[in-house]
């Protein structure tokens, strides 16, 4: 059965995954938007950053990250001049991790829902008088609630089997910074395999049924729009 | 007044206009599809970021060279050609997504007469994806005057509708946009459009303004792409006079001058009230022109006229001659032989005979 340890892991993982998602939408949405409206010639340089982390070693991110936490790194001294905890190994630090890595799973469902909107409901509500930011609320946000739904399943499920950048900035501080993927790892390791199948089972089912239901609501929807 | 002096660079399309128009009645922007209609009406909406120059609607600049209002100021309503509600919301919140935003609404249109006049009563719970073409556009329409517009542009509303429903709601809108106290620019390709709801006409060529002014004065001059074109036509307004003759109707267009026209019984008794004003659309190719009243012949309209001005050149074998009919400008286009075997020629007084006139 599951240890107390390994229940504190999942909470860990699921405290994270649901504050990087968060994040993610919040400040992946002017990101997205951006990409999606802009003629500026910085479309596709920063299209290309952003999609780094699809094809990146987790760990070639992790190493970059472990040096910006380091208090000789300008990122590491801003945070230690404030007073505040150092970055490296702490559960702020994960989420800062989490959300560069997870950011093209929320980025480009977003930057794809807004293209295929097209512009005509937004110059139809500007000339019926709403401004920039009414016409997000009222028309973009409404229109685009599947690429949200997307955008968040795919952000949540990807930060819930992040291995590679956790092991390099959050190491494996139990209660802390230890996470799932780690925690199965580490029963691997000392050969306990009936708690590894307890909880790599488990992630499994529950991934497979979050994506079940993302595409069985993707589904009804498209039914609903052409009937 | 509505003055417009635009101009947008495409790569390979230039639109450069430069036209008034006064601000009341139904403009109708007319031209082959390519002219630039459409990218006209988007710049006076405000939506294409790239035009420049100036625009004022009634005393008010919504664009000068270095200034220009955003949309969402101008209090412009736009009828695109494809239908365009948003589709996540139900007909009624569509309908008042526009008023809702008003700061100070005065309502000059009541929104249960309004809805009554658009047909759409039945409408208002559902969705725009259950709803016909030209539905959707009644809808869209009423949506756009909701948002009490200072200009309504309509893109082409009809082009994308069935025959029938276009029917309907042509002449829906020939009723309705003449009670409007706003000026409406109206995109069209079609003539008959243009013959039934146009008081002023905007010609426009491949990006050029080649005539502007009211609808009569420009389809009477020779020298327009339209009028040189085969489907060169007048418009004549007149009110319903007689219903007495067996299966047709007398239109008085001027002082004496009767036109009949031939209606089956079900149109006269259901549209056509005496009295009733009413607009004749006359192909420039239906009108001959003979020097003596021929006697005891099958066509109904043979009126003397006065050979105001032929046109100079000749296009594919046929001249354009400009007849002054009691005052009314109609065209006729005849062949460049019979323009010479009759010896036509300007101040000339001739009858002329009018085969076809149709109501529109």
């Amino acid at each position: 059965m599951l240890q107390h340890s390994d229940i504190t892991a999942l909470f860990i993982t699921l405290r994270l995954a649901a504050t990087t998602t968060l994040i993610l939408l919040v400040v992946g949405t002017p990101i997205a938007w951006w990409l999606a409206n802009t003629r500026s010639r910085l479309r596709s340089p920063i299209e290309a950053i952003i999609a780094l982390p699809l094809v990146l070693p987790p760990t070639v991110l992790g190493f970059y990250l472990l040096l910006a936490f380091s208090p000789d790194s300008p990122l590491g001294g801003a945070v230690a001049s404030l007073g505040l905890p150092s970055l490296a190994f702490s559960f702020t630090g994960l989420v800062l991790g989490s959300v560069i890595y997870s950011m093209p799973f929320v980025v480009q469902p977003l930057q794809n829902s807004f293209v295929s909107l097209g512009k005509r409901p937004l110059e139809v509500a500007a000339t019926l008088g709403a401004s920039t930011f009414d016409r997000f609320i009222s028309v973009v946000l409404p229109l685009s609630k599947m690429g949200y739904l997307t955008a968040a399943v795919l952000g949540f499920a990807h930060t819930l089997g992040e291995f590679g950048v956790v092991l390099m900035i959050g190491g494996n501080i139990p209660g802390e910074t230890q996470v799932l993927s780690i925690a199965i790892y580490d029963h691997v390791e000392a050969l306990e395999y009936s708690q590894a199948h307890w909880l790599a089972g488990g992630l499994l089912i529950s991934s497979f049924l979050v994506l079940l239901m993302t595409y069985g609501m993707n589904r009804r929807i498209h039914l609903m729009k052409t009937s | 007044m509505i003055d417009v002096e635009l101009l947008l660079q495409r790569s390979e399309f230039q639109l450069n206009t430069k036209f008034s128009v006064p601000s009341r009645g139904v403009t109708a922007v007319f031209g082959p599809s390519g002219c630039g209609k459409t990218t006209l009406l988007r710049a006076i909406a405000g939506i294409e970021p790239d035009a420049v120059g100036s625009l004022e609607v009634n005393g008010q600049h919504w664009q000068t060279p270095h200034e220009r209002l955003p949309v969402e100021a101008r209090r412009v309503g736009l009828v695109f050609q494809h239908p365009s509600l948003f589709p996540h919301l139900t007909v009624e919140e569509n309908l008042l997504y526009g008023r809702k935003r008003l700061e100070k609404a005065t309502n000059p249109y009541d929104l249960k007469e309004l809805i009554l006049i658009l047909g759409i009563e039945e409408l208002l719970n559902r969705h725009p994806d259950s709803l016909s073409g030209g539905e959707l556009q009644r809808v869209a329409l009423g949506r756009a005057l909701l948002a009490e517009p200072k200009l309504l542009l309509m893109d082409e509303p009809l082009s994308m509708l069935d025959q029938a429903s276009r029917e309907t709601l042509i002449q829906l809108l020939e009723n309705f946009l003449q009670q409007l106290d706003i000026p409406i620019f109206y995109v069209t390709h079609s003539s008959e459009e243009v013959a039934r709801l146009a008081d002023n006409l905007v010609l426009l060529s491949r990006g050029d303004v080649t005539a502007c002014g009211p609808t009569a004065t420009v389809l009477a001059s020779l020298d327009s792409e339209l009028s040189r074109s085969e489907s060169a036509f007048s418009v004549l307004q007149g009110e319903i006079s007689s219903k007495e003759l067996p299966g047709l109707l007398c239109i008085e267009c001027s002082d004496g001058i009767d036109l009949k026209v031939p209606t089956s019984e079900s149109m006269v008794a259901k549209h056509y009230p005496l009295g009733r004003a009413v607009r004749l659309r006359i192909r420039a190719r239906d009108v001959s022109i003979c020097l003596e009243r021929p006697q005891q012949s099958s066509i109904l309209n043979i009126l003397p006229a006065v050979i105001a001005e032929i046109s100079t050149s000749s296009d594919s074998g046929s001249r354009l001659i400009r007849l002054d009919i009691a005052g009314m400008h109609v065209l006729s286009k005849i062949s460049e032989y019979s323009v010479q075997q009759l010896g036509l020629h300007a101040k000339q007084v001739v009858f002329a005979q009018i085969k076809s006139a149709s109501l529109v």
